[in-house]
């Protein structure tokens, strides 16, 4: 698999030496930022000594999944020594938290959209994008379950939602979903809940190529749009009724 | 027991006046680490007034410097004896859990599993101001018991000789005592000439460094011995607690039972007194942090890692590779 780690030392090395204290969050800036600039490189999701071993961990992650020793090894590989992998305050979660934020960051650069002619809807990229996302676990799929069951437990829940939210920010705002209205959230959460089925379904994907995953997803997509049609339908007659249950009572003298 | 405080502080008096001469000579370290960082001999401004250069806090009192080991020499030699009773007493046991909690956080040993046809050596840990050796049994114990692995040494050192006798009588009763896994050594930790530099994989100082009298030469001594990727590990008292009304009551508890208790159990409250106080002069979280990295460490994203609400905090820096 390819982590972009080039991109990441390279805007790391703009940075000045002494940074402020970064936040305590699941992708903790190293620079936030109080504004947006969807042109600005995205900053590095960990310090560049963490990046290190976490990305040489994830190179051991096929054969020794998600575990403590995956890390020690890591750490040996780029020259560290095992007592390092103490930087890493959630241990092995820290490392289930690097692969979740570097294949959402590598979403960027990877899928790019054709402009103009034969443009894609919001569906259909939001279809791509999540895609993308899903072929990013190639590398670790036969551990993935390793992982999830990771996130899973009660003190790292907080977190894997968080994450779990950012990556569907992150794919309907590069799928160039830009309304704001209530369905902000309504879009985050099932974009978020497709994509931890899609995984999970990914999980326990024998066929080649993940055709059985992608026929899910698409499926699950197709329940969605639907399943949002026939609820804008229910919306559209409750609103129809109303309207009339009131101009019916108006007209009986009752006073609304 | 019921020994003056300061009956002992005329026998620690020598080796403490030769042992802070040396640590004030200055001293050159790793090339990365010597470009951010102050002057050797200039303390860092960390409490909020500014004592003269050759004075320093032993609790809310101004001192000379040269008698600051001395008196914590003393306060030590004192409650060496019913040191673990009085750790239950004060903190209704949860000590144990917390340092129980840092070696297992620590993760110590080579783990066995891993490429068994590689031979290691196992961690060479460094304990410093362990001398009864808790943290050194259960170092060795983790190293053991989870990892499987019997090559892990710890290295106890101590600057003051009644505690490392109570860790060497507590030693004969574990496995370690001749084992060759565990060595004690009397040393002060701004100093220790006698270990190499780039030898010690990993440096731990539990509930200990506060009473340091130059914690930045001893942070930088670290730095030394340390190998490159070693991790330097503090559990250690805070100041204050982040919530306002809890602290107010763990203050009145720790000032007003504390030395009352030490009265009762050790006969000794002066040295109670200061240890209470001691815990008030220690630097907050983020300057202890800061102090951290100004030595040459590089820290975790989540610098620190608060126990019981911010009562005890633990501190981790990484020698960086280059």
């Amino acid at each position: 698999m390819s982590i972009p780690t080039t991109t990441l030392t390279r805007s790391l090395r703009r940075l000045p030496r002494s940074l402020p204290p970064p936040a305590r969050s699941l992708t903790p800036l190293l620079h936030p930022r109080h504004y947006h600039d969807p042109t600005a490189p995205s900053p590095a999701p960990y310090p560049p000594t963490e990046t290190a071993i976490l990305t040489a961990s994830l190179l051991r992650v096929p054969t020794s999944g998600f575990t403590p020793t995956t890390l020690t090894l890591g750490a040996r590989d780029a020259g560290f020594l095992d007592v390092s992998t103490n930087l890493l305050p959630n241990g092995v979660f820290d490392l289930v938290l690097f692969h979740l934020a570097t294949r959402r960051l590598a979403l960027r650069s990877e899928v790019q959209f054709v402009e103009g002619e034969g443009e894609l809807g919001v569906g259909e990229r939001v279809r791509g994008l999540l895609w993308a996302r899903l072929r990013g676990n190639e590398a670790v799929v036969g551990r993935l379950h390793e992982a999830l069951a990771i996130m899973a437990q009660p003190t790292h829940i907080p977190a894997s939602l968080t994450a779990l939210f950012t990556l569907s920010s992150d794919i309907l705002h590069l799928a160039g979903d830009t309304s704001l209205d209530t369905a902000w959230y309504t879009k985050r959460a099932s974009t978020g809940a497709l994509y931890a089925a899609a995984e999970l379904y990914q999980t326990q994907d024998q066929s080649t190529d993940f055709r059985d995953t992608a026929r899910f997803l698409d499926d699950r997509l197709e329940e969605l749009r639907v399943g949002g049609e026939a609820l804008g339908d229910v919306g559209e007659w409750v609103g129809y009724a109303g309207r009339n249950l009131v101009n019916v009572m108006r007209s009986r003298g009752v006073r609304v | 027991m019921s020994r003056s405080p300061y009956s002992s502080a005329g026998r620690l008096c020598f080796r403490c006046l030769r042992a802070s001469k040396q640590s004030r000579s200055t001293r050159s370290f790793a090339s990365t680490a010597s470009a951010n960082q102050p002057p050797a001999a200039s303390p860092r401004p960390s409490s909020n007034d500014a004592a003269p250069a050759d004075t320093t806090h032993f609790g809310f009192q101004t001192i000379a410097e040269s008698m600051k080991e001395s008196r914590v020499g003393a306060v030590f030699s004192s409650v060496a004896g019913n040191y673990d009773a009085m750790n239950d007493f004060m903190s209704l046991g949860i000590h144990r859990l917390w340092k129980d909690h840092f070696v297992r956080s620590l993760d110590p040993g080579h783990p066995s599993s891993i490429s068994p046809s590689t031979p290691s050596s196992g961690w060479k840990i460094l304990d410093v101001a362990g001398g009864t050796g808790d943290i050194a049994f259960r170092m060795l114990d983790h190293a053991t018991t989870i990892h499987n692995d019997t090559s892990t040494s710890v290295l106890v050192a101590d600057i003051n000789p009644d505690m490392l006798n109570e860790g060497k009588k507590r030693a004969l009763q574990t496995a370690y005592a001749r084992s060759g896994r565990l060595e004690f050594m009397e040393a002060n930790a701004e100093s220790i000439p006698s270990i190499p530099s780039n030898s010690i994989d990993l440096y731990t100082v539990a509930f200990g460094i506060r009473n340091f009298t130059h914690k930045d030469a001893a942070l930088r001594e670290a730095f030394r011995i340390l190998k490159p990727g070693g991790i330097f590990a503090c559990l250690e008292f805070t100041p204050r607690l982040s919530n306002p009304l809890l602290n107010a009551v763990y203050k009145r508890w720790s000032f007003g039972a504390i030395p009352i208790i030490g009265q009762l159990v050790a006969g000794d409250r002066d040295s109670y007194q200061y240890l209470v106080e001691s815990i008030e002069r220690f630097p907050s979280q983020d300057e202890w942090r800061g102090m951290i990295e100004d030595a040459g460490f590089v820290t975790p994203q989540t610098a620190w890692e608060d126990l019981n609400g911010g009562i005890a905090a633990i501190h981790k820096g990484m020698k960086p590779l280059r």
